[in-house]
């Protein structure tokens, strides 16, 4: 397997749909391996459907998904799952579950019923405790943990899966700031440690801020991607979300900062309208 | 001139309700006819047509006047209750599932006759009365069951508190009966829901509280058709919203009570008879009750045909037939892609 | 077999906290303690009830008489009444009873739903209606219990089609039962009705549910069905538990959830058509089994062992107090379950609902 050299996760023509509507065509895109990718772009351009495609929720009309070289719909389900994690946006467990036990469920893939517990779903299950910083949290009921908390018993839970890509959908949407950047820091470390994450994040800034490569989508197509600066532009911002905006270098970590995020056209849209006095929020806060 | 296809294609509240009444009596008059004429015994249609004209042989006219004839009238009334106490309910509830045969309200009836029964009272001269009592309290506990929890919004769990209080009341009725084996001989006959074999006796037995019930309902139904708009309006209309819940709970109990009396349980007729309405007239209640009135006899007289022809020469039970049929109309209602809040 | 800590380093491979690990090579299993222990009491109380059960009736036995008799000792007519009358009862109550439980808790988890057992979504009423049809041979000549298995999966066919446009969560689902169920009583009415009246009057109780008087061979039958619904869900019980969580999850750890529902429902309707074609319709008790399991179990995991258990026990407890309660009248146990079952989901329907479904 050569993860580092050709990229481990990409499509293929892909295009799906809601029944008839058509949501994603033709798309080929591939995901560079052991970096950080955010999806970003407006409300309904598709980014979480592709998430949904890449992670097997949602069925492909055309085209493939492609797991290091293979069709991920023609690999056997469980195989697939000691390579790909998954942390969806909604998440609902069993009730009265603990931290410890939710995690467990991650060793699903690697064990059977004769294979119910080894030294290796030991320590997957001890370092993702670790790595997510929940050592102390590992008996506690999920239901009594703060939200941040139990997103990062979710990520956990994804760590122990032990698999080279994990897929996240908006995993801090419905986080504060602090723990947005508690959750961020630790997808982080775990890019530094040669895993492939490939997330969609609503936050403009937070994904030009934590991710190495930046896809911009629009209406099911890709609009830019590359780097955080090359992607962050005037022009690209304006046709993705009909703003216009200075842009500033962050001193300290080199991000690109929005500044002065204004209405392109007098007659705002739904989603300008929401987004933008958000966005200032948000750039206030990161600033702050 | 009158043109059905521009009829037809006006929305159900616009058409006039003069013109839908007066078809569907049409076509029940028709069907009132059809079920003096055919039936499971010997005597053919034509011989009853010559009963009907005046000159049939005497056995003909025996059959005529003295089976069939009760039973159509039977069926006329008990179609009639079930519908308006369906559509009454319906209205109270705001939930297009309620219905006396799935809330339980049948069920009370059966206990209470079954419990009567029990005590000595025959089947033959069923103590009037007793089924409204229990039909009552069927209604009363499921109401005060889905009120609880304000249930009314959830169309769907009303009708599970029914299925539950149906189930434990078939149970207990059971357990009399197999007390007393004269009442379960009596009471077979009835429980399945018929109309056969009912005499002009019974049905004058349980006229006072039909008559009682159609003056409450023509009192209430102003009241209740601005409830429809919310309770607000109605208290702002000057209407007591509790007030009118417990008449409109009281009209149930008399109409099902003493349809459950007269022809046992029979489900779904309640249910289908004001969706009938509704898609002819729309939803004003008003509109819908006076639609009730053939529509429900309509039901009950056709599917009591059915039942005389289909299993000739023995005769299958009316309730079976309107489950079968009243079965898909509840699937239908709640397959439609937003269950529909009566407002 | 034995229980170890470790094969490489001290403690490396300890099991997770309130389990025991049974290592054996490396095939490993782990067992709750908790659930190990609860289903142990579960059991010591079906065999304890089950004694009881066999000495109460017409003719007392006492417990130690009863165990006598089983053991092929004791006096002949004790060993008649115990042995030949009343231990095949007691087994149909038995395998019916977890049958109908472990169904009633695997509908429960495809359904995400606790109302939505086999009793209440129309299977049982259906198993019954294709049942009595061969009954009373309406040109159709199958053992009863193949047919009920039609029956059963005819209506678990429909009621997923007509109320699983709008996912199978919704309470749609669980009307789309109901009206399957109410037109499947019909039709078995309708069909008993066609028959002389002695007949339908034998027919009754086994309509309602009844443990009395049911064929011996088909007794034997269902025990081995029950046995393999149990081994089958014990060994499944792992991917089971997934379907707590939502689909995305669910093929994220590499099972697909389409595929999962599909397997635990054909377990579900084996059973409870077998179970209908000996008992008739009992589906209460699928209600009632699992949700004491669960209550033992306080969470933990998928209680599908010790919702049979519980099953077991329910059924075989109605069935006493049915043959006891007005003896000498007998009730059917159908009746009995009913009478407690119904108040039962009522309360379920009324109280203040939690946060979740299940």
């Amino acid at each position: 397997m050569s993860q580092t050299t050709q990229a481990p996760l990409g499509t293929d023509m892909l295009t799906l749909k809601h029944a008839e509507h058509t949501i994603i065509e033709d798309l080929s895109v591939s995901f560079p391996a052991g970096k950080v990718t955010a999806i970003v772009g407006p409300n309904g351009c598709g980014k979480s459907t592709l998430l949904n495609g890449l992670s097997r929720v949602h069925l492909p009309s055309t085209g493939r998904i492609v797991l290091d070289g293979q069709d991920i719909h023609r690999l056997p389900s469980r195989e697939v799952a000691k390579k790909l994690a998954l942390l969806p946006q909604e998440t609902s467990a069993p009730d009265g579950i603990t931290v410890k036990e939710l995690i467990r469920f991650g060793r699903h893939p690697h064990q059977s019923f004769l294979k119910q517990w080894g030294m290796d779903d030991r320590t997957a299950i001890q370092y993702a405790l670790q790595a997510a910083n929940l050592e102390d949290l590992g008996e506690r009921l999920l239901d009594t943990l703060s939200g941040g908390q139990r997103q990062r018993a979710w990520i956990a839970m994804s760590i122990a899966q032990e698999t080279p890509l994990l897929l996240l959908d908006e995993p801090t949407s419905a986080l504060d700031l602090g723990h947005q950047i508690e959750v961020f820091d630790l997808i982080r470390e775990l890019a530094a440690q040669g895993k492939t994450i490939v997330m969609v994040v609503h936050d403009l800034a937070m994904a030009a801020r934590y991710s190495d490569h930046l896809i911009a989508m629009k209406s099911g197509k890709i609009v830019a991607q590359g780097s955080p600066k090359e992607v962050i532009q005037p022009s690209i911002l304006d046709s993705l979300y009909g703003v216009q905006c200075d842009l500033m270098e962050d001193p300290s970590t080199g991000a690109p900062i929005l500044l002065n995020v204004r209405r392109s056209r007098p007659e705002p849209s739904e989603t300008q309208a929401t987004t933008a006095p958000k966005r200032q929020a948000q750039r206030d806060a990161v600033s702050a | 001139m009158f043109n059905p296809v521009q009829f037809w294609q006006r929305a159900p509240s616009q058409r006039p309700l003069v013109v839908c009444f007066g078809l569907l009596f049409i076509v029940l008059s028709g069907v009132f006819v059809l079920s003096l004429l055919y039936g499971a015994g010997s005597v053919t249609p034509s011989q009853a047509w010559q009963v009907l004209l005046g000159h049939g042989t005497d056995n003909a006219y025996f059959v005529v006047a003295e089976l069939r004839f009760p039973r159509t009238l039977v069926g006329l009334t008990v179609g009639i209750a079930l519908g308006l106490a369906g559509a009454l309910m319906q209205a109270m509830a705001r939930n297009p599932l309620a219905e006396p045969g799935l809330l339980g309200v049948s069920a009370g009836s059966s206990f209470a006759v079954a419990v009567a029964l029990l005590l000595g009272a025959s089947a033959a001269t069923l103590a009037m009365g007793v089924a409204q009592i229990g039909a009552l309290m069927g209604c009363v506990f499921v109401m005060a069951a889905a009120r609880l929890q304000g249930q009314f919004k959830d169309p769907v769990r009303l009708v599970l508190a029914g299925a539950a209080l149906t189930s434990l009341l078939t149970a207990l009725t059971s357990i009399l009966l197999m007390y007393d084996q004269r009442a379960a001989d009596e009471i077979r006959f009835w429980v399945t829901g018929s109309v056969a074999g009912r005499s002009l006796d019974n049905l004058l037995s349980v006229t006072p509280f039909f008559l009682l019930a159609g003056a409450l309902t023509l009192y209430i139904a102003k009241p209740l058709a601005s409830m429809a708009l919310g309770e607000k309006v109605a208290l702002g209309l000057g209407h007591n919203p509790k007030t009118v819940r417990y008449i409109v709970m009281l009209i149930v109990a008399l109409l099902a009570g003493s349809a459950t009396a007269i022809a046992g349980p029979i489900m779904f007729v309640g249910l289908v008879v004001p969706f009938a309405a509704r898609a002819i007239v729309g939803p004003d209640i008003r509109r819908t009750l006076w639609m009730c009135l053939p529509i429900g006899p309509l039901m009950i007289i056709s599917a009591d045909i059915l039942t005389r022809l289909i299993a000739q020469p023995a005769e299958m039970p009316l309730g079976v037939l309107t489950a079968i049929v009243g079965a898909p109309v509840l699937m239908m209602i709640v397959r439609a892609k937003r269950l529909p809040t009566l407002s | 077999m034995s229980v170890s800590t470790s094969s490489v380093t001290p403690g490396s491979s300890a099991a997770p906290s309130g389990q025991w690990l049974l290592a054996w090579g490396d095939k490993t299993l782990l067992l709750d303690q908790a659930a190990c222990k609860r289903n142990l009491l579960l059991v010591l109380a079906l065999v304890l009830i089950s004694i009881v059960c066999l000495g109460i009736g017409t003719l007392p036995v006492a417990p130690t008489d009863v165990i006598l008799a089983l053991a092929g000792q004791g006096d002949t007519m004790t060993q008649f009444v115990v042995n030949d009358l009343r231990l095949n009862r007691l087994l149909a109550g038995i395998y019916t009873g977890a049958a109908f439980s472990i169904a009633g808790c695997l509908m429960q988890t495809v359904a995400r739903n606790r109302l939505a057992t086999p009793g209440i979504i129309g299977i049982d009423n259906a198993a019954m209606a294709f049942a009595v049809a061969s009954v009373v041979g309406v040109g159709i000549s199958f053992a009863p219990s193949a047919m009920a298995l039609t029956g059963a999966a005819t209506a678990t066919a429909l009621a997923f089609i007509i109320g699983g446009g709008s996912g199978t969560r919704g309470y749609r689902f669980i009307v789309a039962g109901l009206a399957i169920g109410s037109v499947s009583a019909a039709i078995s009415q309708l069909l008993l009705a066609q028959v002389h009246i002695d007949t339908a009057n034998e027919a009754y109780p086994w309509t309602v549910g009844s443990l009395s008087g049911r064929p011996e061979e088909q007794i034997p039958v269902m025990g081995w069905i029950t046995l393999v619904g149990i081994i089958i869900s014990v060994i499944l019980c792992r991917r089971f538990q997934l379907m707590a969580f939502s689909d995305s999850v669910i093929t994220a750890l590499g099972r697909t959830p389409n595929r999962l529902r599909f397997t635990a429902v054909i377990v579900a309707v084996i059973l409870t058509g077998f179970a209908v074609a000996l008992a008739g319709p009992v589906g209460l008790v699928a209600l009632v089994g699992p949700e004491m399991a669960r209550t033992f179990a306080r969470h933990r995991g998928l209680p599908l062992l010790s919702s049979a258990l519980c099953g077991a026990i329910v059924m075989i407890l109605a069935d006493l107090v049915g043959r006891t309660l007005l003896s000498p009248i007998e009730l059917p146990v159908g009746v009995v379950t009913a009478v407690v079952g119904g108040p039962y989901l009522l309360w379920i329907l009324i109280r203040k609902p939690k946060r979740s479904t299940l």
